[in-house]
């Protein structure tokens, strides 16, 4: 019987595989690339400080830390899963890819029956149809979804269409809010510009803050990743030089120091006086906050606290959902060391990430006061989300390196460390529209979108069709995002959408080797059946479950409780499926079959 | 008229069957073969107390039967490497002498395409398919002489080949690269080559390029950029252009109906290029799934009526 190991059992010290010199054949690549580019997307600043370690105050039983620990155990199934897709299916390189050749037959049925009939449920009851007509449309979305999951290929564009290409164009907003809090509006503040900072905090301010976005990470596609990664590595550098000072920092000074040194610059910079016991105050009179527990508090009810951290996971995976943001090609010879590298980058960039969390959130606690800490941010994000009309104590978000900064009673140390943490965006930002472009290649490519889609420009290679392909979208969603509170408050659902398309992955992953036996098993991972099994069913249940929070909890902003968000979502996937199914009416009057696309031919 | 053209498939068994079947299969008139057919690897299959011992992607194998030898280097044929049994002896002396391992990479590699040109003249003798096979610069010229041969296949390099009112050229060479490998010219000559190649069409604007390189900056060439120690730089991500101007000056100079290419295995895409439809369906064969494009071409306008990249 033949039997495997994961070490070469023949002649150890001879070689296992002979190579000629030919077109393609590398000496492999560095772990620490993966790293980079896992770390920089799971990013501590732009996405952890700005929204996940900022809300617990909406939780308040939930630990911390364990809500960090949590979290970062759940993705790191999720880097599992897509090592594993990787390491079987390494060109594809993506969700689209993946799910388009693993969700055909019976599985892009049930898939496609599932998103189908939760999505028209929700709409009927969004638009207030009640419950009898929502059960109907529920079972006309089970037969529309299952029929369109029957077509090769639909499940995946409409899966992936959503999460790599319609929901960036919500990012974009996004990204333009964290880097007006983050940057714009702590400088201007710094620099006395009082002008700027009521412009940058107006919805106009918010729109033009956003453009400057579009234009950045237009800018960074253009430039190639073969440049922004040079970019991004002198950011990761630069960003923990950055991180460590304010650690320094945060270490060194006590809570009475940050006390005064908080009043001292906000009486400067604003004329509020006593800004830290004022905003504590008014959080407690206008968002009813009545504190969180203390970082490390872990309870003593272990189901409860476990319970609480288990409801923060959807918020915390605002943040750390994307260590497998650049999941690619990893060449032709390649073996399970591969796996191994493809996993450690993610990991990687999961855990270190979470680490530097833990420092963080334990050193706001000794420092900033988690009373405070907790204080400020519910005081500010219930009045920028809309949550509340009252205006907040300051009016400037606490960014944590601008309150460490304050510690530093010197303008220009405090400039340049908002300066400094600006690299943690520069160095995240540039892969927002990169992915979108590869992902509408590939549909262009497979005919479902004008061919025109993936051309690129003469002189420099541009994407210039498809950067518009996502670049128009993205402008007239953040005038919506800049003009609308309402529509800030669905900022979740940027998050969502995306968890539905890697939702779709880990489905493909869970039953890949079984659904596909010949392709896994000619991976360098085919004796890892069972562990990429049921590791990919792990983070299926995770993700299944966390989506059903986001979309049954009122707590999250989004969901059933929130027509719009439900109509927002609802558009997505209606436009993703209308797309689809138009292209194949449309390719089809042109006697193009796109179920060849994925056809296979029989080998004997 | 319909071209079905795949390229790429650097040995793998299963995916030159594929492309014999692919005819019939997706009603195709014509194959084409766009080069680089033959593996880049042997796998050692060591004789081990009776048995045998083999390490593939580096997980060890035991192979206690014959049937159990027999599927691994099934195994190993589809991956498109090359299995080569051996005594530890052997091994041993390969490992010491570089000469020995060059001659049986020679020797399988024409072994392995003299096997699949007697597949071909198997399965489309009898049919009205026409097959055209065009070796590239991974390929060493001594196939060339194989593949002319075959009774049902026509070898591509260098040569004008008739198809139904279209004129089909082809070439393997390419720009250099950083493997120097067998069929590799500079910018200047390489253009030279396709000059004389275009020279033999009559009518330019029914031309069918065959030309492995892609053309430069067309998003056909987009290759994973690699440092001074061939490593990847940025794991990969980092993209850059590595086609030939020369193909790219002569697709925009000649408007060519068509312009099939490969070469490089991350660059899928089609593109126009003035009047002229470019594709490269791009390479997964060590995964054992052929990428293709289908090209149906209208014989009266003489033009590219349809296309589609697909995954067989």
């Amino acid at each position: 019987m033949e039997t495997t190991s994961s070490e070469a059992s023949a002649a150890p010290a001879a070689p296992t595989l002979f190579l000629r010199n030919a077109t393609g054949l590398v000496k492999g690549w560095s772990g620490f690339d993966a790293f980079v580019y896992s770390f920089m997307a799971v990013n501590l600043v732009t996405l952890g400080m700005f929204y996940s370690l900022a809300v617990f105050a909406y939780v308040p039983d939930a630990s911390p830390v364990l809500s960090i620990l949590i979290a970062a155990v759940a993705v790191t199934f999720l880097a599992i899963a897509y090592a594993g897709l990787i390491a079987v299916m390494p060109r594809a390189g993506g969700d689209y890819v993946w799910q388009t050749r693993v969700l055909d037959g019976l599985p892009g049925i049930v898939v496609g029956a599932i998103v189908g009939a939760v999505g028209f449920y929700l709409v009927s009851n969004a638009l207030g149809l009640g419950d009898a007509v929502g059960l109907g449309a529920g079972a006309v979305g089970l037969v529309v979804g299952g029929l369109l999951g029957r077509l090769r290929g639909g499940v995946g564009f409409v899966l992936a269409a959503t999460g790599w290409w319609f929901i960036l164009a919500m990012w974009a907003p996004i990204y333009g809010a964290i880097l007006k809090l983050e940057f714009f509006q702590p400088l201007a503040a710094l620099v006395g510009w009082s002008e700027g900072v009521t412009f940058f905090g107006s919805d106009n301010g918010t729109l033009v803050v956003s453009i400057i976005v579009i234009a950045l990470t237009a800018g960074l596609v253009a430039l190639g990743m073969a440049g922004y990664a040079r970019i991004q590595r002198i950011c990761l550098y630069l960003g923990l030089i950055g991180f460590a000072i304010m650690a320094v920092l945060m270490l060194v000074f006590s809570q009475a120091d940050f006390q005064a040194a908080f009043d001292r610059a906000n009486q400067s910079l604003f004329g509020v006086a006593g800004a830290y016991q004022k905003t504590i105050d008014d959080a407690a009179v206008n968002d009813a906050f009545t504190g969180s527990v203390d970082p490390l508090a872990m309870g003593t009810d272990v189901v409860a606290t476990l319970g609480a951290a288990v409801v923060m996971l959807p918020f915390m995976l605002f943040w750390i959902l994307y260590p497998n943001w650049g999941s690619t090609l990893y060449g032709e010879v390649r073996g399970s060391g591969d796996f191994r590298k493809v996993l450690q980058g993610m990991l990687g960039g999961i855990w270190v990430t979470a680490a530097l969390a833990i420092v963080f959130v334990l050193l706001a606690a000794k420092t900033f006061g988690w009373l405070f800490f907790n204080a400020t941010n519910v005081n500010f994000i219930n009045w920028f989300y809309g949550y509340t009309t009252t205006d907040p104590t300051v009016p400037i978000w606490s960014y944590p390196p601008l309150l460490a900064s304050y510690l530093i009673d010197f303008p220009l140390f405090q400039i340049a460390m908002v300066v400094l943490f600006g690299v943690w965006f520069l160095g995240w930002s540039g892969t927002l529209f990169l992915s979108s472009t590869r992902m509408i290649f590939a549909a262009a490519f497979d005919r479902i979108l004008p061919e025109r889609a993936a051309e690129v420009s003469d002189q420099r290679g541009v994407p210039v069709v498809a950067l518009l392909f996502i670049m128009v979208p993205a402008i007239v969603v953040s005038v919506l995002y800049a003009y609308s509170a309402d529509f800030r408050a669905l900022t979740l659902d940027a998050t969502l959408v995306i968890a539905v398309t890697f939702l779709g992955s880990t489905v493909a992953a869970t039953i890949l080797p079984w659904w596909k036996p010949d392709l896994f098993n000619n991976s360098p991972i085919a004796r890892l059946k069972v562990p990429i099994t049921v590791a990919s069913l792990i983070i299926t249940l995770i993700l299944a479950y966390v989506i059903y929070l986001w979309l049954s909890d009122p707590l999250y902003g989004i969901g059933v409780g929130n027509t719009n968000s439900i109509i927002f979502l609802g558009v997505l996937y209606g436009l993703a499926a209308i797309v689809y199914v138009v292209a194949r009416l449309y390719r089809r009057s042109q006697g193009v079959d796109l179920d060849a696309i994925h056809a296979e031919i029989p080998a004997d | 008229m319909r071209i079905f053209f795949a390229t790429d498939i650097h040995g793998s068994e299963v995916c030159w069957r594929k492309f014999l079947n692919a005819g019939a299969f997706h009603k195709a008139d014509v194959l084409i073969m766009g080069g680089d057919m033959t593996g880049k690897a042997m796998v050692p299959i060591v004789e081990s107390n009776g048995g045998w011992e083999v390490t593939l992607q580096e997980q060890g194998h035991v192979l206690a039967t014959d049937d159990e030898l027999l599927a691994m280097e099934k195994r190993i044929r589809d991956r498109g490497y090359y299995p080569i049994r051996l005594t530890r002896d052997e091994l041993a002396a390969w490992s010491a002498d570089q000469a020995l391992v060059d001659a049986r990479f020679k020797d399988e590699m024409l072994r392995s395409v003299e096997a699949w040109m007697a597949l071909a003249d198997e399965r489309l003798g009898g049919t009205s398919i026409r097959c055209v096979v065009s070796p590239a610069n991974d390929d060493m010229f001594e196939i060339d002489p194989i593949i002319d041969r075959a009774q049902h296949v026509q070898l591509g390099e260098a040569n004008t080949i008739p198809l139904d009112g279209f004129t089909l050229v082809s070439t393997g060479w390419a720009n250099p690269t950083p493997w120097n490998t067998f069929r590799e010219l500079p910018e200047d000559e390489l253009r030279t080559r396709i000059d004389a190649l275009v020279a033999t069409v009559p009518d330019r604007s029914r031309a069918i390029f065959n030309f492995h390189a892609p053309p430069y900056a067309s998003n056909l060439d987009a290759a994973p950029q690699l440092d001074a120690d061939m490593k990847y730089v940025a794991g990969g991500q980092a993209l850059v252009p590595v086609g030939s101007k020369a193909v790219r000056e002569s697709i925009l100079e000649y408007g060519p109906a068509l312009s099939l290419h490969g070469h490089i295995h991350e660059g899928k895409g089609a593109v126009k290029l003035g009047r002229t439809l470019a594709v490269n369906p791009g390479s997964s064969y060590e995964d054992g799934v052929l990428q293709a494009a289908i090209v149906d071409l209208d014989t009266k306008k003489g033009e590219v009526k349809r296309y589609l990249l697909i995954n067989g």
